[in-house]
């Protein structure tokens, strides 16, 4: 009988994967890029990252040892750059989980190149996050009260009432349930790496691959187990947005006290995180030459997906206005007026033109198979998320009712150096993923590949006869 | 003993910092006001440097310890007799300021004066205090303050100008070339101290000079009656008040008694009440002007020509008054028939005053109008003055500097002041002090003509010295210690009386022996001197009252003459109303309190109306140069709406460059062209842009209320129309909560109830809130960066009117402090609940339980809580620890604090009510220290669940209501809405 | 007699491995060798989910799901107890006018305590029920094992099945189209 790559009929294969690689094809180009000598480029690399990071680490230390004060916040406007960043980064977060969870739960063959790609991004950008949720307090070295500890200083509890409390149970499940997923997903490949390693490289690997020998029974349980945490991820990932929304909706600042703020955070931060995909994945795809596994189709498809939720987001800012207007209320109105035309109004207007508008574009198929532009466009697409949650704090807080108090906020360079010093951290995480651990789900895509030829060989044969 | 102490610390002190002033971080330590350090505190290690610095400079390891006095003090009855530890004593003392004495209440905890409140006993306290005196015990305990006698610039000690003082008064012979110069002296014994002195030196001389003064107000009586008087205004008993650029209810006067006696009339409960009218016109926006049912804004060299062709009006003094000259637009002219007709329909019931400020003839002509409507004896009375010739000043120190000159005075003995800095600039007062070959100055601190002095004397502070002082009428009080001087310093009297050899050399035996002396009969004597001290109020010292006649000839011939020209435009010198004439220029407190009317912290700026900045072509923030009188300054602008136009004021005590760390190079000196002819106001300002901006510290920079109705105000027609317009005011649908509210009926619930209509936003509240809560100041940087630290603040909103509104504004001020909402949007979002309810209704804020997320200060629609962005409190000295309130936290960094309606004070008196065995506590018994300081009693606290309490019936008023009640926040504090009683043949149409 | 073979008397025998090299062989041959058969005690190792091999072999249905609710259940429950004892119990604050317990804040926390507990049971109760980790197991002794995370099927007929012979097992499974097969020692 003939290999799989053999009898694998072409218009069948153009699909997902080209070049109709044999499964040990599969395994030897994801294993080399871990098993491969490091690249002096790769040390660069993480030699600036690494140093980005370490900007990061000064600019807290500052901030602990000196106070909130070293950041531009102030009466009134308590948050600024600490909870945008936050929600900026949270809300990247969000693709990984979605790619793994609902497109799993939806049958999209094409995202198991990604998914595990797409979930070191989220785990990364999560971390990033919780950075600022603990820095922004002013007491940092006491946040741990926000968790029910019972601690001893006062034996009192966190007021479950608060949404802040409800954003560290929200947060801190996710990343912890978001790292199940992945490693989880892990271990096959992981069994694989153990499996190929000649030097002392396979006790780790086999240590972190827990024996997996994919014995029938393994699978049964696996898949049972993936099945589930696919379920669970799906309402979680939800969730978290819509909670980290609630920080703001359950206030009564106008501008905040919206009820449409949990969709609409929730089709923010897919939009977001899909377009860090999209930046994340053309470099990566390039770099390691893995184009034939992650092909111009999925991109196309994260753009597609872009082009929905950015879509979705400009209705929630057209929506936003229509009800200041129609609520009557003279607070809520002005506010909206305030973002649009007040001393925010850049900030306004960068919003909108990066994510309403720089989207649209990929109506175009030429223009969303066009790598180059879909990589602009992508990180054009962050930035104005960046500004849609600095937009939605600030200049909600900067002027509220009392006029008397209105203020203004202005960001110190410890405020963008912190900030800077995030993707440092980033991006140092990420060059540590792709150097040790398989960025392709290699299974996933084995059974994908497989079972496509099986069905196309039943298929066959069905024709021949 | 003593004595050696003072050596060791002394020399120790100034060892250390003449070697400090050698290294360059301390000298540019120096050369930054303090707030920059606030800033500063960012850099840990420059500050800590600082710190160990200061430690090694300053001998104060012993201050913090108990320094009770030793001569025998008695506390007031609010206090206990035997000393309990951690109990506060209260004693009585009185405060000196312009001239006159105000009866205070000292707060004593253990041995350090911490808390001033005004004594209840006292004719012009009435309990309530000034910001001014309020901030004085944060002066007390000054590090900065001068330490240590200095000879010639260089450490010295008592001693060894004793010995100094003994050798030179027996050369001073008859005391030809002999000068003493003072304040305007109202204590009765140095007065005896001074009689003696000049008796043993018939050739000397006794200046006396004060910055800002009442000088023509006192010409204007001499003027008018031909004989000293002093008037006094009893606002209380007049319907109909004009005020010619007199800020009665602020600076202008002694603020507490105007605006108890003026608030008393403004008080309405129902629509039936009655209210008075106040005209008020004035160049610069003060807080009468603030308060006026009319305010005409007119530059105050205008004011004669108006008074003139009112009194015309009024047919008073006959029709040969004339003014040639100024501006008579019809306005002015539809303005003088209304006042006049209003005037003459209230005859024996109205009140004309004339501000510090306007020549001696204004205040004649006031007091001429006064005569004609009847009002002496009714809403004016006199009394006789302690002095029975007036002697301008001005007079007094141009002769002085004049013989400086001349080379005619060979010992010049200054008795604080700081003429060196205060003397009008023609003067050149500091280059004559040069020339004199003896000059002794005693002075709080280390200023201006300090350094230019032979000898500089380290002044005892009047909290921690014996004296005396009398107020306007002549009551006479006894200033007595709190504890002993912390630099060793010593009285003005004491040093007279070495120089004269007087009889008794120790200020008690001085103040003491005097008294003892006028009360007469030993023991009698002894029991009225304990008594006096007790209730700090002399008995029987008070003047009679007088009813002198005018000489109307006199009056028209000074009134006479041309308006000033209107060419050139005018500036006006102010007293500022945080750094008074630049003697609190160190005071923090009072640098960081905002200008009532523009809101301007840690500066003086050149006031502008808008008409005025464009005729200029400046704008908010730009720096200008004023020159007159052959003299220049710099000062940046600040527009202010409902300023004169063609006029400037600016606030003197500015620019102090010898000063301690917090006023140094503070704003811009008014001094440099203020001239013995142009000492009030001057029309002859030429005034050019210059290059460069300067940033102005505003608390509040939007002015506009943008429709919103946070100060709910209405005419006293529409509300005797309307009684409920401000409950009206809002519309919203019924205010229904998700789950049932929580249950407050029982026990004491606390309230509050501030009356707008009488609140004149003279700050008093803030500083006493400031003072009695340990709030920190930020400094000039960090205000900027909007991140003051008051818990209770002043707002301050412009309602335009007219056909100007931007010109020419109303202005409302409104305090606003923690509401202590029942619903507290607040605690719902705080994550550790750090801020929660009490059963009383306190919305209570635990700070070590707080971490700092400041979700509750983005979530209170008040915007009154505050945040500690940095450590506030690092790094205070010592010396300064000593005027905390024991019974309040001092907050660390990262954690939120905010109005707590003075718990401490709650506890304090449910603690004495348990131990008294009463159930109950009384109302009124626990006062907010906004509320006791509050001079016009604006702010009204108790518990509104007992229905007769003041509180509850005020909560029950019509004017009553709550801000943003449509957020259902339920606050427990209240307002009564704000009227205003305009003239309707004045009226406008009316927005507010 | 005495002609028992030392080697194969304490060697003890775990079973024998087949390889395939195609999915679907593995699959036949495993659905003959246990329907027709009647073998038993089998396992097949593949490098992802083989379909159709579960009933082709016999392994029942994998009972995690049940695990799961369960734990699930008990973040519910506890979460809520957690929330009323801190608020209504242990620390009773007045905190905006609010009862001290109320359902509709709580879902929140609810949910996430309900879905991290799920979470942990799906990952550990795989684990627990796969008896990993499991550092070594015979069938790692084959020659081919690493094969199998690569691009290699085997199937495993154990030595404790009651139709268990070394020579005739191996034979059926060469006949079944298996590449090679070899017996491996426990």
């Amino acid at each position: 009988m003939a290999d799989l790559a053999t009898r694998q009929d072409p218009h069948v294969r153009a699909r997902l994967v080209e070049g109709n690689p044999s499964l040990g094809q599969l395994t030897e180009t994801v294993s080399k890029i871990v098993e491969s000598r490091t690249q002096y480029s790769w040390y660069i690399a993480i030699g600036v990252t690494g140093s980005i990071t370490g900007i990061l680490g000064m600019m807290l230390a500052y901030l602990v040892s000196t106070g909130i004060g070293v950041w531009g916040n102030n009466q009134p406007v308590g948050w600024a750059w600490d909870i945008t960043n936050f929600v900026f980064w949270i809300g990247i977060g969000h693709a990984g989980t979605l790619i793994s969870a609902i497109l799993f739960l939806f049958r999209q063959k094409w995202r198991t190149s990604i998914n595990r790609f797409a979930e070191a991004m989220t785990l990364f950008a999560v971390a990033c996050a919780g950075i600022f949720p603990l820095f922004h307090t002013g007491r940092p070295w006491r946040a741990y009260w926000l968790f029910p500890i019972p601690n001893t200083d006062l034996y009192m509890w966190p007021n479950f009432r608060s949404p802040l409390v409800w954003d560290v149970f929200a947060v801190s499940t996710y990343a912890t349930v978001s790292a199940l997923f992945w490693y989880v997903g892990l271990v096959p490949d992981l069994a694989t790496l153990r499996d190929r390693a000649k030097n002392f490289s396979k006790y780790v690997y086999g240590a972190l691959s827990l024996g997996w020998r994919g014995s029938a029974r393994h699978w049964r349980n696996y898949e049972a187990a993936y099945m589930i945490l696919a379920g669970l991820s799906t309402p979680l990932v939800l969730s978290v947005h819509t909670i980290v929304s609630f920080d703001f909706a359950a206030s009564i600042i106008p501008g905040w006290h919206t009820t449409i703020f949990p969709p609409y955070f929730v089709a923010g931060a897919i939009f977001s995180g899909f377009a860090m995909v999209v930046t994340l994945m053309v470099i990566a795809r390039w770099v390691f030459n893995v184009e034939h596994l992650v092909t111009i189709k999925h991109l196309e498809n994260m753009c597609k997906i872009m082009l929905a939720t950015g879509t979705v987001v400009g209705y929630a800012y057209a929506t936003e206005f229509f009800i200041a207007w129609y609520s009557g209320n003279p607070y809520e109105r002005f506010v909206f007026i305030n973002r649009a035309f007040g001393p925010y109004w850049w900030a306004y207007w960068s919003m909108v033109s990066c994510n309403v508008i720089s989207p649209q574009f990929f109506w175009f198929k030429k223009l969303r198979t066009n790598i180059p532009f879909m990589f602009f466009i992508s990180i054009v697409v962050n930035i104005g998320m960046w500004f849609e949650r600095f937009v939605i704090i600030a200049t909600s807080l900067h002027r509220d009712f009392l006029p008397s108090s209105w203020g203004y906020f202005r960001p110190t360079a410890v405020d963008m150096l912190t900030f800077f010093g995030t993707f440092g951290l980033f991006l140092t995480l990420f060059l540590l993923f792709v150097r040790f651990l398989p960025m392709i789900a290699v299974s996933e895509v084995k059974g994908m590949v497989a079972t496509d030829a099986m069905h196309d060989a039943h298929h066959a044969e069905a024709v021949k006869h | 003993m003593i004595q050696i102490q003072t050596k060791q610390s002394g020399k120790q002190y100034w060892r250390s910092l003449d070697q400090l002033s050698h290294t360059g971080e301390f000298k540019d330590w120096l050369h930054r006001e303090f707030p920059a350090n606030a800033s500063e505190m960012l850099d840990g290690t420059s500050r800590r440097n600082l710190l160990k610095l200061m430690a090694a400079s300053m001998g104060l390891a012993g201050l913090t310890a108990c320094r009770r006095p030793v001569e025998k003090i008695l506390p007031n009855v609010r206090g206990v007799e035997d000393y309990i530890p951690g109990k506060p004593f209260f004693y009585s003392t009185v405060f000196t300021q312009g001239g006159t004495g105000m009866g205070l209440l000292v707060e004593v905890n253990d041995g350090r004066p911490t808390k001033i409140e005004g004594n209840p006993d006292h004719p012009y306290s009435l309990g309530a205090a000034t910001g001014y005196q309020q901030a004085s015990v944060l002066g007390l305990y000054d590090p900065d303050r001068a330490r240590i006698p200095m000879t010639g610039g260089n450490p010295s000690e008592w001693k060894a100008f004793d010995d100094f003082a003994k050798d030179h008064s027996t050369k001073l012979g008859t005391g030809e070339g002999l000068r003493f110069l003072s304040d305007r002296i109202c204590s009765p014994s140095l007065l005896a101290v001074k009689a003696a002195a000049l008796a043993k030196y018939p050739g000397a001389k006794w200046v006396e000079y004060n910055a800002v003064t009442h000088d023509e107000t006192a010409a204007g009586g001499q003027l008018a009656f031909g004989q000293p008087v002093i008037t006094r205004h009893k606002f209380d008993k007049a319907d109909v008040i004009l005020s010619l650029d007199d800020d009665f209810l602020g600076l202008d006067a002694n603020t507490v008694l105007p605006q108890k006696e003026f608030s008393r009339r403004r008080r309405v409960t129902s629509a039936k009440d009655e209210m008075n009218r106040l005209y008020v016109i004035e160049s610069q926006y003060s807080v009468t002007g603030a308060m006026a049912d009319h305010r005409l804004r007119m530059r105050s060299s205008d004011v004669k020509g108006f008074v003139a062709d009112l009194a015309a009006e009024l047919k008073v003094g006959g029709n040969e008054l004339q003014i040639v000259g100024g501006n008579r637009d019809a306005k002015r002219t539809k303005w003088i028939k209304a006042i006049a007709k209003d005037l003459t329909e209230h005859k024996g019931k109205c009140l004309v005053v004339a501000g510090p400020r306007q020549p001696a003839a204004v205040h004649a002509m006031a007091h001429l109008i006064n005569q004609a409507l009847g009002n002496v004896g009714e809403t004016v009375v006199f009394f006789k003055s302690a002095a029975d010739t007036v002697r301008p000043q001005l007079d007094a120190i141009k002769e002085l500097a004049a013989d400086m000159a001349g080379g005619k005075v060979s010992t010049l003995v200054m008795l604080g002041g700081n003429p060196a800095y205060t003397a009008p600039a023609d003067l050149e007062f500091a280059a004559n002090l040069k020339k004199v070959p003896l000059s002794i100055y005693l002075g709080l601190e280390v200023d201006e003509t300090a350094v230019l002095s032979k000898w500089s004397l380290p002044e005892a502070h009047y909290l921690e010295s014996w004296s005396d002082a009398t107020a306007p009428d002549g009551t006479a009080s006894v200033q007595q210690p709190m504890i002993q001087p912390l630099y060793f310093g010593r009285t003005a009297a004491e040093l007279v009386a070495q120089l004269a050899g007087y009889k008794d050399q120790r200020a008690y035996d001085i103040v003491r022996n005097y008294w003892i002396a006028k009360f007469g009969g030993k023991d009698e004597a002894e029991k009225t001197w304990r008594k006096s001290l007790h209730d700090g109020v002399i008995p029987g010292a008070a003047q009679a009252e007088i009813k002198p006649t005018i000489d109307v000839k006199k009056i028209n011939g000074a009134i006479q003459g041309a308006a000033a020209a209107t060419d050139a435009l005018e500036v006006v010198f102010v007293q500022s109303a945080s750094v008074y004439d630049g003697r609190f220029a160190n005071n923090g407190w009072l640098q960081e309190a905002p200008e009532p009317m523009n809101k301007l912290t840690w500066d003086n700026a050149a006031l502008l109306s808008p008409a005025t900045a464009k005729k200029l072509g400046v704008a908010q923030g730009d720096v200008i140069s004023i020159e007159r009188a052959g003299r220049g300054m710099q000062a940046p602008v600040l527009i202010q709406p409902g300023q004169a136009d063609d006029s400037i004021s600016i606030a003197l005590g500015y620019g102090r460059v010898e000063c301690g760390r917090v006023g140094k190079n503070v704003g811009e000196n008014a001094y440099r062209i203020r001239t013995t002819d142009g000492f009030r106001f001057a029309a002859d300002a030429r005034v050019r842009k210059v290059a460069g901006t300067y940033p102005l510290a505003q608390t509040q920079e939007h002015g506009s209320m943008e429709g919103r109705p946070l100060v709910r105000e209405a005419n006293l027609e529409e509300f005797r129309k309307e009684p409920k317009f401000a409950q009206e005011m809002v519309e919203h649908g019924p205010l229904v909560a998700l789950y049932p509210d929580h249950d407050y009926s029982k026990g004491y619930q606390w309230g509050m109830s501030i009356d707008l209509n009488v609140c004149s936003g003279c700050n008093a509240c803030v500083i006493a809130c400031q003072s009695e809560n340990n709030i920190p100041i930020v400094g000039k940087d960090q205000v900027i960066k909007g991140r003051e630290m008051h818990w209770i603040r002043m707002d301050r909103y412009y309602s335009g009117t007219g056909e100007h509104p931007d010109e020419d504004p109303q202005v409302v001020t409104q305090p606003v402090t923690c509401m202590q909402c029942e619903t507290a949007p607040c605690e719902n979002v705080c994550p550790v609940a750090a801020t929660t309810h009490s059963p009383e209704g306190l919305n209570d804020m635990a700070y070590n339980r707080c971490v700092g997320t400041r979700y509750c200060s983005n979530n209170c629609p008040y915007k009154v809580r505050r945040f500690n962005f940095l450590a506030w409190n690092y790094g205070t000295e010592e010396v300064q620890k000593m005027h905390y309130n024991p019974n309040v936290t001092v907050r660390m960094r990262g954690v939120m604090e905010k109005c707590t309606y003075c718990v401490q004070r709650i506890q304090e008196k449910k603690i004495l009510a348990k131990r008294e065995g009463r159930r109950l506590i009384k109302d009124g018994e626990i006062q907010t220290a906004c509320q006791q300081t509050c001079p016009a009693d604006a702010i009204v606290f108790g518990n509104i669940n007992d229905a007769e309490s003041r509180v509850a019936k005020l909560k029950g008023q019509t004017r009553d209501y709550s801000m943003l009640e449509e957020l259902n926040t339920k606050p427990r504090t209240t307002y009564l809405a704000k009227l205003r009683n305009p003239n309707e043949e004045l009226a406008e149409k009316h927005n507010g | 007699m005495e002609t028992t073979t030392p080697q194969t008397v304490d060697k003890a025998i775990y079973g024998v491995v087949a390889e395939f090299d195609l999915p679907e062989k593995l699959v036949a041959a495993g659905r003959k060798i246990h329907h027709d058969y009647g073998y038993t005690k089998l396992d097949a190792l593949s490098p992802f989910p083989v379909h159709g091999i579960d009933d082709a072999i016999g392994v029942p249905r994998s009972i995690l799901g049940y695990m799961v609710f369960c734990t699930g259940a008990v973040g519910f429950a506890g979460a809520i107890a957690l929330i009323y004892y801190a608020g209504a119990i242990s620390y009773k604050l007045v905190i905006g006018g609010k009862p001290f317990f109320a359902f509709e804040p709580s879902i929140p926390i609810i949910f996430e305590c309900t879905v991290l507990l799920s979470a942990f049971m799906a990952v550990f109760g795989m684990f627990g029920l796969n008896k990993l980790p499991q550092l070594y197991h015979p069938t790692m002794n084959y020659a081919g094992f690493p094969g199998v995370t690569n691009d290699r099927f085997l199937l495993v007929v154990e030595a404790t099945d009651p139709k268990f012979d070394i020579v005739d097992t191996q034979r059926l499974l060469e006949s079944l189209g298996a590449k090679k097969t070899e017996v491996v020692e426990a």
